[in-house]
């Protein structure tokens, strides 16, 4: 009990330090970032989200941020600054979802109104400005906030062709010179959606337009938000976490943060105990589909993913693919699409060379073919070495 | 006129090692064979079957890394007879294709006996052994994945970790181990066969001697 004691008392004082740390980063950024547009508190009032509803967006996000309860008031603060951190949001080889998704919710909570008053100073899809007025923002940006802002890329990076594959804007510049020219004035780069993480979609075979993730196609460290599309949680998260010490968070060794990847969908799905009393679904539909069981036969990739989605799901917490009865897919993983194939079957059900040979098809066939081969050299040896028996008399 | 001599060919520690591994084989492929194909077999009372028997197929592959590690050792360090050297049998290529001769029976006439395994036999040994490092680091990274990583499987788990990124994550990690798992299931056939011919073809006793130790050389006198 006395070493225990001792641990938490510890362990306290640790946290306790790091909190004032972050107070300095937080009165640091006050006088750092440019003024607000607008302010947070009138903000949350018009939009209806009561004091109550804050309270507890803040004891989700400490939750999901790994950080105890007295980080609670620090992360308030870190939110009323959220939309003074310029941001410059760059498009690439990729399908816009994850703006849309995080563009697009049931009701607005606080996660939407950060998402909706971040202070984007270029972002192709929602801007009004076109053309060279755009490019001029662009340029704007990277003038007045060099090494302060954050770059958010989503989408992967052709490279095929000399990145010809991709050119964007009224000069017509390659993807790869845009993503070199912003980074390399960046604070940070936060890679959004598995596209400018790992390649993803565009990156599947037979990738005619050699597509990678930002961090491979420009050798810059990223930070990466994986996911098909990524949670909004695991994005503002992030920024909170930047603001508040004023650092990028733990990464694993794919540059996924830790807070958030660090365990697999599997670990805390609600499902799991069905998996572990080998109750299945076998077919959609079924008695076990209507009972809830485990997905893992009908192709869920889990137990092979690391991502919070189980524990903070999606929408504000209304659902997840799994809560809604299909498997996981897996998207959060490099290589996702060709390594998660089949989507809605087992990973051993994977073909090989074009047919319908699977691994246990393949496995099945060899031996097959060895125990016919035994067979036939049994034989062959009974009459070959017949004389065997006199020899040894 | 000859007579037999009988004559130590494998170590306790060899004999000992070939069983244990053998068994946890076994014993790996059948639990193995029921987490790729889980059914409900409702056998007792308990609800956890498959998470029991992902423990044990687990906890038998921490035996079979131990198992691996032995062989390794009495392979560079036994006092007996160090056999490193013969896993390299089929670089004498005369040899190897006299050998490959006489298992498709071509010729009657059996390879020089020079080193521990045949030509053929070192490959299939070597490649065995490669196969269990493989399927062991797989099983590893799967084994920390799924949360047993506490102490000693800790520290593995740390180890091998890295290598999951070079595979190109868990999935393929999952899809490579199955894959090895069918290497195996091969590799039992044949040496089974290979051995009870050996003892047919050769009467020295192949068969017994992963028990006994002993094989009975035929000598002229």
């Amino acid at each position: 009990m006395g070493q225990n004691a001792d641990y938490h008392s510890t362990v306290s004082k640790q946290y306790r330090q790091l909190l004032k740390q972050c107070k300095v980063n937080l009165d640091r950024n006050d006088q750092e970032l440019p003024a607000a547009a607008e302010d947070f508190g009138e903000l949350l009032k018009e939009r209806g989200v009561s004091r109550r509803a804050f309270i507890k967006w803040t004891s989700l996000m400490t939750g999901a941020l790994m950080l105890p309860p007295i980080f609670k008031p620090a992360l308030a603060r870190a939110a009323e600054q959220f939309s003074r951190v310029p941001v410059v949001w760059l498009h690439f080889a990729e399908c816009t979802g994850c703006s849309e998704a995080f563009l697009r919710t049931s009701y607005p909570g606080v996660a939407d109104i950060l998402l909706d008053t971040i202070s984007l100073e270029y972002h192709e899809t929602i801007m009004a400005a076109a053309g060279d007025q755009a490019e001029k923002c662009l340029e704007q940006c990277l003038h007045d906030f060099p090494g302060k802002f954050l770059c958010v890329i989503e989408g992967a990076i052709p490279l095929g062709n000399n990145g010809k594959y991709m050119r964007l804007g009224p000069k017509g510049k390659t993807g790869v010179e845009i993503a070199k020219e912003v980074t390399s004035k960046a604070a940070a780069t936060i890679c959004i959606g598995s596209c400018s993480a790992f390649g993803n979609i565009p990156a599947a075979k037979p990738n005619p337009t050699d597509c990678v993730g930002v961090s491979k196609a420009i050798g810059v460290h990223t930070i990466n938000i994986a996911g098909c599309p990524p949670n909004p949680v695991n994005f503002i998260g992030t920024i909170l976490h930047y603001l508040m010490f004023r650092d990028v968070p733990p990464l694993d060794g794919l540059g996924r943060p830790v807070w958030a990847y660090g365990k697999r969908i599997h670990d805390y799905c609600e499902r799991r105990a069905h998996y572990d009393g080998a109750e299945f679904v076998q077919q959609w539909g079924d008695e076990g589909a209507k009972h809830g069981w485990c997905l893992y036969k009908m192709g869920c990739k889990g137990p092979y993913t690391y991502a919070n989605c189980s524990q903070v799901r999606f929408n504000d917490g209304i659902s997840w693919p799994i809560m809604a009865g299909h498997g996981c897919i897996g998207c959060t993983e490099p290589g996702f699409w060709d390594t998660m194939a089949p989507l809605e079957k087992q990973i051993h059900e994977d073909t090989f060379g074009g047919g319908q040979a699977t691994i246990d098809t393949i496995g099945t066939t060899l031996l097959g073919v060895t125990a016919a081969g035994i067979a036939v050299h049994a034989a062959a040896t009974a009459c070959r070495h017949r004389d065997n028996k006199s020899e040894t008399k | 006129m000859e007579h037999i001599v009988p004559k130590k060919e494998w170590t306790v520690a060899i004999r000992y090692n070939h069983w244990l591994m053998a068994a946890a084989i076994f014993v790996l492929i059948a639990s193995g064979l029921y987490i790729a194909y889980p059914v409900n077999l409702s056998f007792s009372d308990k609800i956890t079957e498959m998470h029991d028997i992902i423990f044990w197929h687990i906890l038998t592959g921490i035996c079979l890394t131990f198992l691996f590690v032995w062989r390794v050792y009495l392979m560079f360090f036994s006092r007996f007879h160090a056999d490193w050297k013969d896993f390299f049998a089929w670089m004498n290529i005369k040899n190897s294709l006299k050998q490959v001769k006489f298992y498709l029976l071509i010729s009657k006439e059996p390879p020089e006996h020079t080193h521990l395994y045949g030509p053929l036999q070192s490959v299939a040994y070597g490649g065995l052994l490669i196969m269990v490092a493989l399927i062991v680091l797989t099983g590893l990274i799967l084994t920390g994945a799924a949360g047993y990583k506490a102490g000693l499987t800790g520290i593995m788990y740390t180890m091998v970790r890295p290598v999951e990124r070079l595979m190109g994550g868990l999935a393929s990690v999952r899809l490579i181990h199955h894959f090895l798992s069918w290497g195996f299931v091969l590799f039992i056939m044949v040496h089974m066969y290979m051995a009870f011919w050996y003892d047919v073809i050769f009467k020295e006793g192949t068969v017994s001697s992963m028990i006994s130790g002993v094989v009975f050389r035929k000598a002229h006198k």
